[in-house]
């Protein structure tokens, strides 16, 4: 196998043997879902000059010499590339977004070889034999007892250098918003903003949600008041009171000035509740119905507010005063008949365990766990619902860590 | 807006969160200076040579003021510790290198901290074959069960103790003027035992960790550039109290111990320099802060050893990663506590002289970490526009330049000493 640590420095030599220079550095061309197939050789020649020769010239790559299958004077030298990749200098000894395990690893070596007739870089070198290999003292190790651990190259994610959307490996996408949390928080702020700034702004929301508080803060600051306030007004509303809670009275106000005034008065009301009580645990966000709704209708509802919800489970019927009346569970609106009023679906409030904004976290816990509840409403003290806590809310507080 | 008054209402511990958020590197580095080595280097500087040695003083206060603004700008700039930006721009080898003199240094370090225990309890005749190995435990019991920060934090505040020196400065009413005078006049002894006390002098002030520390310290806690202004001063204002904290150190033992020709042999005979002010609870004051010093560094090294050398080669770090995909954090924390253990247990080791070499060899490699550092701070393509003024390169240049000196007429000394 073929290592870029191996290639590095050596003699790049032409047809007639002649040394045209060292090999400095190697250029790719990555797409995402491929393996980066080598396009030019960046070679320091005699003169100490920066030159790029395309690959089409190469006749072998080897661990001493490159041959080079013309004489220099009849190789067409080519300008500065742009959008290729470095390996030496954006790769090798950088931090990479390992997107299989879900975690951020550092660069020890590349390993390269023939895909499709095309020389590529097959795969990322993260282990202690590859550092082995670099120090040049592997043979302390001549029986193999720490073995070569190669990820494969269509399932990492470069960091460095400019990371546009079309070169972010739709893997990556598709992780779990808190697992790529958990990349964030490993990689440095520079890349972490990078990371999320590629991201879409619901997406990016939801990651947000996941990271630790200290984190969002300087995530927040660092990716500037324009991209911040796309992925706040994403959030949930009782995460932005969280959020909001970390900054000074003047960034908040900032941020703040960027949501919808509606949105703000949510916020607000949700801030001024402890933490570890139902009002601060409690989401705002829900769907809320009118007694002689019909199901239709009600599904109708549904669909025109699910976008701008995390989650959905029940929906709050509520009078013409405000006064909650009681829950359905979209079970129950699945299985009704289209013509079915609310008024003949919802559960009674009144036998119902409900929570009060200031019950602390322990009785929220307690209560929903003897009533098996998925979620429960919140009541202010004159029958309004204030919002509802659901389980993941309560989940955070138990096990803060994970 | 509601909002607005909710915050107004509450923003006196808001605005008091910002001002502690943004003071801390600066002074705690410094602070944490004062350690076990550091107790003992300058200690041992007064009582065996007086105020000879407060020009060396006065000079690395300034090395220490330049070193730590550096470290400070290039956490500011790269957002990421000193183990990888070297990572990132020099190579593997080299990082390889940098690596192991910061873990021979750290860990020299931390063995004087477990000496410094030792040493602490020896004044009330405790065995450190009991108390070293229960210190040891506890520390890893904290690291792994409990909160690192509010230990650190704990620690740190038990630390500021040696302000007693400064109070007993001024009852044993030394000689200022000659304090003032042996500041700025430079004098030197060809002899080992000055280089040897001048040479750790230098490298428990401004020491390795303390570089990779306060760089980690600005990235973790997310300052920003605008930080910067208030961040520098602070870092001044920070080397300037623990050398003026180092000052009464030497001055207290140079009016005390220096005078009655006493030599520092044990930890009680560097607790006298206390009597002044202290008189019976002399013994008793010097053990108590020379174990907190010595347990704040036991907390910090370890962990921030293994925190770099996962920075470097991209292992996985932090308390929150189970055993088996942090093992080699977990397994270089523990090395680093069980390794300086044996060490203070070998049997009729001097403590003394542990605390003391450990800080040469600080000294000693202090300079190769620098000239990373200098190198990553010229650097356009890494600094931008924040690279060194000269004024900055200067000082740093003749800090690693005087210790290569020092070093190599100590090794000319000792080997023709020796033949």
């Amino acid at each position: 196998m073929l290592y870029l640590s191996q290639i590095l420095g050596g003699r790049v030599e032409d047809s007639a043997d002649q040394v045209v220079g060292r090999l400095k550095d190697i250029l790719v061309e990555s797409k995402p879902g491929n393996y980066a197939r080598i396009v030019f050789l960046l070679v320091k020649s005699k003169k100490g000059e920066d030159i790029f020769i395309p690959y089409e010239y190469v006749e072998s790559l080897g661990r001493q010499t490159v041959d080079l299958k013309n004489i220099f004077d009849k190789i067409n030298l080519a300008p500065t590339p742009s959008r290729c990749i470095y390996l030496s200098r954006d790769i090798l000894d950088q931090q990479i977004v390992d997107v299989d395990g879900a975690r951020v690893v550092r660069v020890n070596d590349l390993s390269l070889g023939i895909f499709e007739d095309q020389m590529c870089v097959l795969g990322v070198d993260v282990s202690f034999r590859g550092i082995l290999r670099r120090l040049g003292v592997a043979w302390l190790d001549p029986f193999r007892l720490v073995s070569v651990h190669l990820v494969d190259w269509r399932k990492v994610q470069p960091v460095k250098g400019a990371l546009k959307l079309d070169t972010i490996s739709s893997d990556l996408r598709k992780l779990h918003p808190a697992d790529l949390a958990n990349i964030i928080e490993d990689l440095n702020l520079h890349h972490g903003t990078k990371l999320v700034n590629s991201l879409e702004s619901r997406e990016a929301a939801k990651v947000l949600e996941e990271l630790n508080p200290h984190l969002q803060k300087i995530l927040i600051k660092h990716l500037g008041p324009a991209k911040a306030g796309r992925i706040i007004e994403k959030m949930s509303t009782d995460e932005i009171a969280d959020l909001m809670q970390l900054f000074s009275q003047k960034e908040a106000q900032k941020y703040l000035s960027l949501l919808q005034d509606s949105r703000v008065e949510k916020v607000t009301k949700l801030i001024k509740y402890e933490d570890d009580t139902a009002g601060g645990l409690m989401n705002t966000d829900f769907i809320s119905g009118h007694p002689d709704w019909t199901v239709a209708q009600m599904i109708e509802e549904i669909r025109k507010y699910s976008p701008d919800m995390r989650s959905i489970t029940f929906v709050y019927v509520v009078d013409n005063f405000g006064k909650f009346l009681g829950p359905v569970s979209l079970r129950n609106l699945l299985l009704a008949d289209n013509k079915e009023k609310l008024k003949e679906l919802y559960k009674s409030a009144d036998r119902l365990a409900t929570l009060r904004p200031d019950y602390p976290l322990d009785k929220v816990v307690n209560l929903m766990t003897k009533y098996d509840l998925y979620s429960a409403a919140v009541i202010s003290h004159d029958g309004k619902i204030a919002g509802v806590v659901t389980i993941d809310d309560v989940m955070r507080c138990l096990a803060p860590k994970a | 807006m509601k909002i607005m008054r909710y915050i107004k209402n509450s923003s006196w511990y808001i605005r008091l969160a910002f001002i502690l958020s943004v003071i801390g590197p600066g002074i705690i580095a410094a602070n944490a200076d004062n350690d076990a080595g550091g107790i003992t280097t300058y200690s041992i500087a007064g009582a065996h040579f007086g105020t000879k040695m407060l020009w060396v003083l006065f000079l690395i206060t300034f090395s220490l003021a330049i070193t730590q603004e550096m470290g400070v700008r290039i956490g500011l700039v790269t957002r990421q510790g000193l183990a990888g930006v070297i990572r990132e721009n020099f190579g593997l080898r080299l990082t390889a290198f940098a690596m192991i003199l910061m873990l021979i240094a750290n860990i020299g370090t931390i063995t004087a901290e477990f000496a410094g225990v030792a040493a602490a309890f020896s004044i009330f005749g405790w065995s450190k074959y009991l108390v070293v190995p229960i210190s040891a435990l506890a520390v890893w019991f904290i690291l792994y069960k409990g909160s690192f920060k509010t230990t650190q934090k704990i620690f740190l505040l038990f630390s500021f103790f040696y302000i007693v020196y400064i109070v007993n400065g001024f009852v044993v009413g030394p000689d200022f003027g000659q304090a003032a005078k042996s500041l700025i006049t430079p004098t030197i002894e060809w002899t080992m035992p000055f280089l040897v006390t001048m040479i750790a002098l230098i490298g428990t002030t401004i020491t390795p960790w303390g570089q990779f520390f306060i760089q980690s310290y600005v990235v973790d806690k997310g300052l920003e550039a605008k930080h910067y202004r208030i961040e520098r001063w602070e870092v001044f204002f920070g080397a300037f109290v623990t050398n003026i904290v180092s000052f009464f150190i030497i001055i207290s033992t140079a009016a005390t111990l220096y005078k009655h020709g006493i030599h520092i042999t044990d930890a009680s005979d560097a607790a006298r320099a206390l009597e002044p002010l202290a008189g019976q609870l002399a013994q008793i004051l010097f053990a108590f802060g020379l174990f907190v010093a010595s347990m704040l560094g036991a907390f910090i090294l370890p962990t921030a050893t293994a925190y770099a050398f996962c920075e470097a080669f991209g292992w996985e770090s932090g308390f929150d990663t189970t055993w088996k995909s942090g093992k080699t954090f977990y397994g270089i924390i523990l090395a680093c506590i069980v390794v300086p253990v044996i060490i203070v247990l070998i049997p009729k080791i001097s403590l003394i002289k542990i605390m003391v070499l450990s800080q040469d060899i600080n000294g000693i490699l202090l300079p190769f970490i620098l000239l990373f550092v200098m190198k990553i701070i010229n650097d356009r393509r890494i600094m931008g526009e924040h690279v060194n003024k000269p004024i900055g390169n200067i000082i740093s240049w003749l800090t690693i330049v005087g210790i290569l000196v020092a070093t190599a007429a100590l090794l000319v000394i000792s080997f023709i000493g020796y033949y």
